[in-house]
């Protein structure tokens, strides 16, 4: 029986390769010129290419920096005025660095001048042009160095690397971080912060899903860069260490905005950046914040410097132009990008294969990746948030404990990994649980007050198990208390600790004690519903 | 006639340099007639016949189907095989250049010029830019 296809072409068929522009070499816009780029399927030639990333970058941002009761009335373009300083997140990298030329470009006054007929001297692109206008009144570019946390990697400070490159600029302030700042109570009390020698006394332990808080034993090495090590030694996989890194970033740049005056914190993450950070958002946990991964607008629990109450716009200006246009706009300008040093096991890391993937999807269907970020910025949380989670200061939602208590499958293990992986909440009560040195007979949980990403992160165990876990089984029980960062004990010592404290009031008042029934209980407090046999 | 190397420019950046001896710009000389598997080594040389003829102006016109006209693809294994240090997962995968690395071939994005099967013509100056260098 013969097939029905032609057996003469069937054998070395092979489907003719997709041209991956549209139409002609010719350049979509102008028309004329032959093209040089293919972005998402259109051709540009270099001279429109700048043009098109500059109103790009200036649509997502513009919006967002008037106040929104200005932007509503008036033409908005001769108002352009923020209420307060601008903060970059300038991490050396691609997005960063195509994020601060635009802003340089678009924003800050370079004193550059033109000549008139009559000789007169006059700003480039006239007084109302926003260059020359001081949209902000201050300018700053925020590094934060990572080396504190990979310790044994042996990556090199490139904080004077990335002065540099930010002082090739006019008009912007170099403000130079570390993540150990996380847990540094003089850098939390330099922005506004209280009680910076208290709160470094508060612990968590991490390897138990109620995540109890004790208090820390203070060892001779008590620094911020041994206390980051410790917590990050602390968590169970190498997708909660970049996770939490990405978290701390971000509060350290929020803080500083806030310290700073800043209305509003600008970050470089591109088209790419972004799919890849809510698609590994979600994978984590976090799908109840997607919004806020595109853009939020945050609001500190401490006031500013001032005393002030401020709200900081945290926009993504770059969010339209993928990894492709920028680094195209980093070589066409010349610009020198620092650059990131590769750790080891990021790759292994949800955030590690999430990128991966992205990044090998736009190179074959490069539409596909602003599908992602267009998608996700049509998504909204079911219910509102109630409360704010106390690690990431994000929104969060009210009961997650209980739901994650229902849903969650899971299992019974061997004793010797029982160190390693806890058993569920309801088993783990009916045992008497371990004498343990820290915990008083009613520890404080920090669970209740954790959004389910954060509590995730914080307690989600490899299934393969990972070297930390077996690293962490030969510790003994004082060691696996982990140092918090500032704003998290802070606002615990403000709350959980002081009875009084607000806290209460965002768990809406109620105060929930759970407590293990046995079955003669039960069956009274059920009885009136009982059928009879 | 046409000449039997062609003289390339070779640029790397975005952190792609840090492969190559950390030197961004390579000036490099590869045949125009190349073995058709992408071999560069000294043994898949290829034949004094072929190279000595009139170079064919696309890889169709090549005699045996043993040589073809040196294309970026060539290009590719030849950097890896000659000037590339370390870690070649990081420059090419499946046979091409790993996704997230932009080439530019004299300026233009290489997706308008037929990618890996475009053929080089001396003086060509060819750009590889990493994105993946942090964000």
């Amino acid at each position: 029986m013969s097939s029905c296809g032609n057996p003469a072409v069937e054998a070395e068929a092979l489907m003719s390769r997709r041209l991956k522009f549209d139409k002609s070499r010719s350049c979509v816009k102008c028309k004329t010129n032959v093209g040089n780029i293919v972005i998402r399927h259109a051709v540009y030639c270099k001279d429109c290419f700048t043009p098109l990333q500059t109103t790009k970058f200036k649509r997502s941002l513009e919006p967002s920096i008037n106040p929104a009761s200005a932007s509503t009335s008036g033409p908005r373009r001769t108002k352009l005025k923020a209420t307060g300083n601008l903060l970059i997140g300038f991490s050396g990298g691609l997005g960063s660095t195509v994020l601060l030329d635009l802003v340089s470009r678009c924003y800050i006054s370079s004193n550059e001048t033109v000549e008139n007929v009559d000789g007169n001297s006059k700003p480039r692109g006239g007084t109302k042009h926003p260059r020359n206008q001081s949209v902000w009144m201050e300018a700053r570019a925020c590094y934060v160095e990572m080396c504190g946390a990979f310790p044994e990697s042996g990556m090199r400070d490139r904080t004077d690397e990335v002065r540099k490159a930010v002082e090739r600029y006019n008009g912007f302030e170099f403000v130079s971080l570390r993540i150990e700042d996380a847990f540094d109570s003089r850098w939390w009390a330099s922005v506004g912060g209280r009680d910076q020698i208290r709160e470094r006394d508060l612990g968590v332990d991490l390897s138990d899903e109620e995540l109890l808080l004790s208090s820390l034993q203070h060892s001779s090495d008590s620094s911020p860069l041994a206390a980051l090590q410790k917590y990050l030694s602390s968590l169970p996989t190498t997708t909660a260490t970049q996770s939490s890194l990405t978290a701390l970033t971000r509060l350290l740049l929020l803080y500083t905005a806030l310290a700073t005056s800043s209305s509003h914190l600008l970050l470089g993450t591109t088209l790419t950046g972004l799919s890849i950070g809510l698609i590994s958002g979600v994978a984590m946990g976090g799908g109840f914040v997607v919004r806020e991964e595109a853009g939020e607008e945050w609001e500190p629990r401490i006031s500013g410097l001032a005393g002030e109450e401020r709200r900081i716009k945290v926009v993504r200006p770059l969010q339209d132009m993928g990894m492709k246009e920028c680094a195209a706009w980093v070589w066409w300008n010349g610009l020198e990008v620092v650059g990131k040093e590769n750790v080891v096991g990021v790759k292994q890391g949800i955030g590690g294969l999430t990128k991966d993937f992205i990044v090998g999807l736009e190179r074959d269907y490069p539409s596909t990746v602003s599908t992602i970020a267009r998608t996700c910025a049509k998504l909204a949380p079911k219910d509102a948030a109630v409360e704010r989670c106390v690690m990431c200061e994000r929104p969060a939602q009210r009961g997650v404990q209980d739901w994650k208590a229902r849903i969650s499958i899971r299992s019974f293990n061997s004793p010797e990994s029982e160190m390693s992986i806890p058993l569920p909440p309801h088993i783990q009560s009916a045992i008497p649980p371990p004498s343990h040195p820290h915990h008083s007979s009613f520890s404080p949980s920090l669970t209740p007050l954790l959004c389910y990403g954060c509590h995730t992160t914080l307690t989600s165990r490899s299934s393969r198990g990972t070297a930390l876990q077996s690293k962490n089984l030969s510790k003994s029980l004082t060691d696996v208390i982990a140092p918090l960062p500032v704003w998290v004990s802070s606002r615990l010592l403000d709350s959980v600790v002081n009875p009084g404290g607000e806290m209460r009031d965002d768990l809406g008042g109620d105060a929930w004690q759970s407590k293990k029934m046995d079955v003669k209980e039960m069956r009274d407090a059920v009885k009136d519903f009982l059928l009879e046999d | 006639m046409s000449t039997l190397l062609l003289s390339l420019k070779i640029e790397f950046s975005g952190g792609l340099e840090l492969l190559f001896s950390n030197q961004r710009s390579h000036r490099v000389q590869i045949p125009s007639i190349v073995p058709i598997d992408n071999s560069t080594s000294p043994s898949a040389a290829v034949p004094a016949s072929d190279i000595s003829m009139d170079l064919p102006t696309s890889p169709q016109s090549t005699d045996t189907g043993k040589t073809k006209a040196a294309d970026i693809t060539y290009l590719m294994y030849y950097l890896r095989d000659h000037l590339l240090k370390e870690r070649v997962e990081l420059f090419m995968e499946g046979g091409t250049v790993r996704p997230g690395i932009l080439v530019l071939i004299n300026d233009t994005d290489w997706e308008l010029e037929g990618e890996g099967e475009y053929i080089l013509k001396d003086r060509d100056e060819v750009v590889f830019i990493s994105t993946l260098h942090g964000g």
